[in-house]
C-alpha cells in the first residue's frame, strides 16, 4: 500500500470529553492530528430572535441568561448598551457595585476553569479543592445579589444592590482565604511535575497566530498579545479601578493556566480597592421605557475574554435588532489550528485551554439550500416552526 | 519540578469532616437577600401593573376587579417565575417582596404553583372569572 489512508475520529455532539454539544472531526495519521474541523450550533436557542419580542426590561433577563457562568458580564454588556442608547448616566455607586460583581464573577469563573481544565488533564485532586475553594466566593455573591448564579445585580439604569459595612467584611474574609489558596493552585499549576507533562509546550500559539486569528481574553494575552477591554476601552467603574494587564510570553498551556491564576490576584486587588473607595449616591437612573430610534454597541471584558453586544432601537418599548458575540467563537479558530501537529490526547487540553462555553457561542445557524435565496422568518413562524418539528401541541 | 504538590491538601483533609452539607438533615441558614417566593401586600397597591407587564416570565397576573374602587387580586406562578426581582424594583408603592425563607418550592403536583393573593372576596372574584 502507497498511499496512507486518512483516519477521521468523530467527537460530539454527545461526547464524555464534552461538557456541551458540539460536534469536532479530527484527522489522525497514528496519534497524530492533521487536520480538525467544527460545526457549532447544536445549543442554538433563538435569543437574539427573542429579543425583539420582548421590552427591554425583560430583554434583561433573558440575555443574563445566555452564560450561566458569565450571567453578569452579559447583563452588565447589556445594560451599558441600553443605557448608551437612551443616553442616561449611571450614578458612580452603582457603576462601583457593577465593577465589583464583574471581578467576583471573574473569580469564580476562573476558579471554575481552573477545575474543569485540572480535570480533563486527569488531575482530579485539583479540581476537587479548586472548586470546594470557589465556594467561597459563589457564598458572597449569594449574599450580595441573592442568588449563586443569575445574580440580576443589574438593572436598566443601576444596579438592585447596594453593600453594606458587614457585607464588605465578609467579602474581605473570604479574598484573604481565596488568596492563599490561589498562592497554593500558582505553585501546585507551575512546579506539579506531572501536570505540566500536560501543559508545557503543549498547544503553543505565537502572538503572530494569536493576532491573524482574532484571539481574544487571557487565551490571547498567554501569547503576549496586550488585549483587554476593561484597559482599552474602560466601562462601568474601570476608568478608576485599573487592572494591570497579566501577560505571559510562551503562549503555551501552562501560561494560560498562569495568566488565569494571577488574574485572579488582580481581581482580588480590585475587589479591595472597590471595598475601600467605593463612592456614596444612588443606585439606580431613572430609565425611560421608550428609546429612540437609535443604534449603540457595547463591549466588556468577560471571563473568557471580549463580549459584543450591537444594539438597534426604533422609538417602541422593544429593540428593533440586538446582536451578541460571546469570546468563544473568536478563540475557536484558535483551537482548529492549535490542535494540528498535536497527541490526540492532548486535544481536550487544548479546547478547554481557551475556557470554551458553546450554548455561549451558538447565535445563529444558516442552512444552504443551495439557492441564493434569502427570508426572514417572524418569531410567530419560528415559533410554530420549532413546535411542529418536534411534533408538539401547543 | 515537584511530585504530589496536593499530598498536603489531601492529608490535611483526612482528618476533616466533608466540606458538603447532609441537606435535607441539615439545612442551611438562608442569606437575607435570597430571592424566594413573591408576596404581594394587596392595601397598598395601586393596580399600575408594572409588576406584570415588566415581568420576564409572565409569572405575576394582576387581576383589576374594579379600579376605582381598589380592588385587585393577584395570580402568581412559583413555577414561572425566574426570581430577578424586577417586579419588586418596579413597585413605587413596595407592595412586593420576596421571602428569603420560603424557597423549597418543588411539589409532586402543579396546584401549589399557582398562588392566589389579596383579599378572600377579590380572590373569590379572580377564580370565578377564571371557572368562565
Amino acid at each position: 500500500m502507497t498511499e496512507t489512508e486518512k483516519f477521521s475520529i468523530p467527537i460530539g455532539p454527545q461526547h464524555p470529553a464534552l461538557k456541551e454539544p458540539e460536534h469536532f472531526v479530527f484527522s489522525v495519521d497514528g496519534e497524530m492530528v492533521t487536520s480538525a474541523s467544527v460545526r457549532l450550533g447544536y445549543a442554538h436557542r433563538g435569543i437574539e430572535k427573542s429579543t425583539e419580542n420582548r421590552n427591554w426590561a425583560q430583554n434583561l433577563y433573558l440575555l443574563e441568561r445566555i452564560c450561566g457562568i458569565c450571567s453578569h458580564t452579559h447583563a452588565l454588556t447589556y445594560c451599558l448598551g441600553v443605557e448608551k442608547l437612551a443616553g442616561v448616566e449611571i450614578p458612580p455607586r452603582a457603576n462601583a457595585i457593577r465593577t465589583l460583581v464583574a471581578e467576583m464573577e471573574r473569580v469564580h469563573s476562573h476558579l471554575l476553569w481552573l477545575g474543569v481544565a485540572a480535570h480533563e488533564a486527569g488531575f482530579d485532586t485539583l479540581f476537587m479543592y479548586s472548586w470546594r475553594d470557589r465556594e467561597t466566593i459563589m457564598d458572597l455573591l449569594e449574599q450580595l445579589t441573592g442568588n449563586r448564579v443569575n445574580y440580576s445585580a443589574n438593572v436598566l439604569g443601576g444596579v438592585k444592590f447596594d453593600v453594606d459595612e458587614e457585607l464588605a467584611g465578609a467579602i474581605l474574609d473570604g479574598l484573604d482565604y481565596l488568596e492563599k489558596r490561589t498562592y497554593h493552585y500558582l505553585d501546585v499549576v507551575t512546579t506539579d511535575a506531572a501536570f505540566l507533562q500536560r501543559t508545557r509546550g503543549v498547544g503553543v500559539m505565537s502572538a503572530e497566530r494569536a493576532e491573524r486569528l482574532g484571539v481574544v481574553g487571557p487565551t490571547a494575552r498567554a501569547s503576549s498579545v496586550a488585549r483587554d477591554v476593561r484597559i482599552d476601552a474602560p466601562y462601568a467603574g474601570y476608568d478608576e479601578y485599573v487592572p494591570n494587564l497579566i501577560g505571559h510570553t510562551t503562549g503555551d498551556l501552562e501560561a494560560r493556566f498562569e495568566v488565569r491564576i494571577k488574574e485572579l490576584f488582580e481581581s482580588y486587588r480590585l475587589i479591595r480597592e472597590i471595598l475601600a473607595t467605593i463612592p456614596e449616591g444612588e443606585l439606580t437612573s431613572r430609565m425611560p421605557r421608550r428609546i429612540k430610534a437609535n443604534e449603540a454597541f457595547s463591549r466588556v471584558e468577560a471571563p473568557r475574554g471580549e463580549v459584543f453586544y450591537y444594539l438597534r432601537s426604533n422609538g417602541s418599548d422593544k429593540p428593533d435588532r440586538i446582536k451578541v458575540r460571546t469570546p468563544t467563537l473568536c478563540n475557536m479558530a484558535s483551537v482548529l489550528t492549535l490542535v494540528i501537529g498535536q497527541q490526540l490526547a492532548d486535544i481536550p487540553m487544548i479546547l478547554v485551554g481557551v475556557d470554551p462555553c458553546f450554548s455561549c457561542n451558538d447565535r445563529m445557524v444558516a442552512i444552504n439550500r443551495g439557492g441564493r435565496s434569502e427570508e426572514v422568518w417572524t418569531w410567530e413562524r419560528l415559533r410554530q416552526y420549532g413546535i411542529d418539528y418536534y411534533g408538539g401541541s401547543h | 519540578m515537584r511530585f504530589g504538590t496536593m499530598f498536603s491538601d489531601i492529608v490535611s483533609s483526612l482528618l476533616r469532616r466533608p466540606i458538603t452539607e447532609l441537606y435535607p438533615v441539615e439545612r442551611r441558614a438562608t442569606p437575607d437577600r435570597l430571592r424566594g417566593q413573591l408576596h404581594w401586600d394587596w392595601e397598598a397597591c395601586t393596580g399600575c401593573s408594572l409588576c406584570a407587564k415588566e415581568c420576564p416570565a409572565q409569572a405575576v397576573d394582576l387581576i383589576v376587579i374594579d379600579k376605582k374602587a381598589k380592588q385587585f387580586a393577584m395570580r402568581y406562578h412559583t413555577d414561572r417565575c425566574i426570581y430577578c426581582a424586577q417586579c419588586v424594583v418596579n413597585c413605587r408603592f413596595g407592595c412586593l417582596e420576596m421571602s428569603s425563607d420560603e424557597w423549597e418550592l418543588a411539589s409532586a403536583n402543579k396546584d401549589p404553583f399557582t398562588v392566589y393573593y389579596g383579599d378572600e372576596a377579590n380572590v373569590e372574584a379572580a377564580l370565578a372569572d377564571r371557572a368562565d
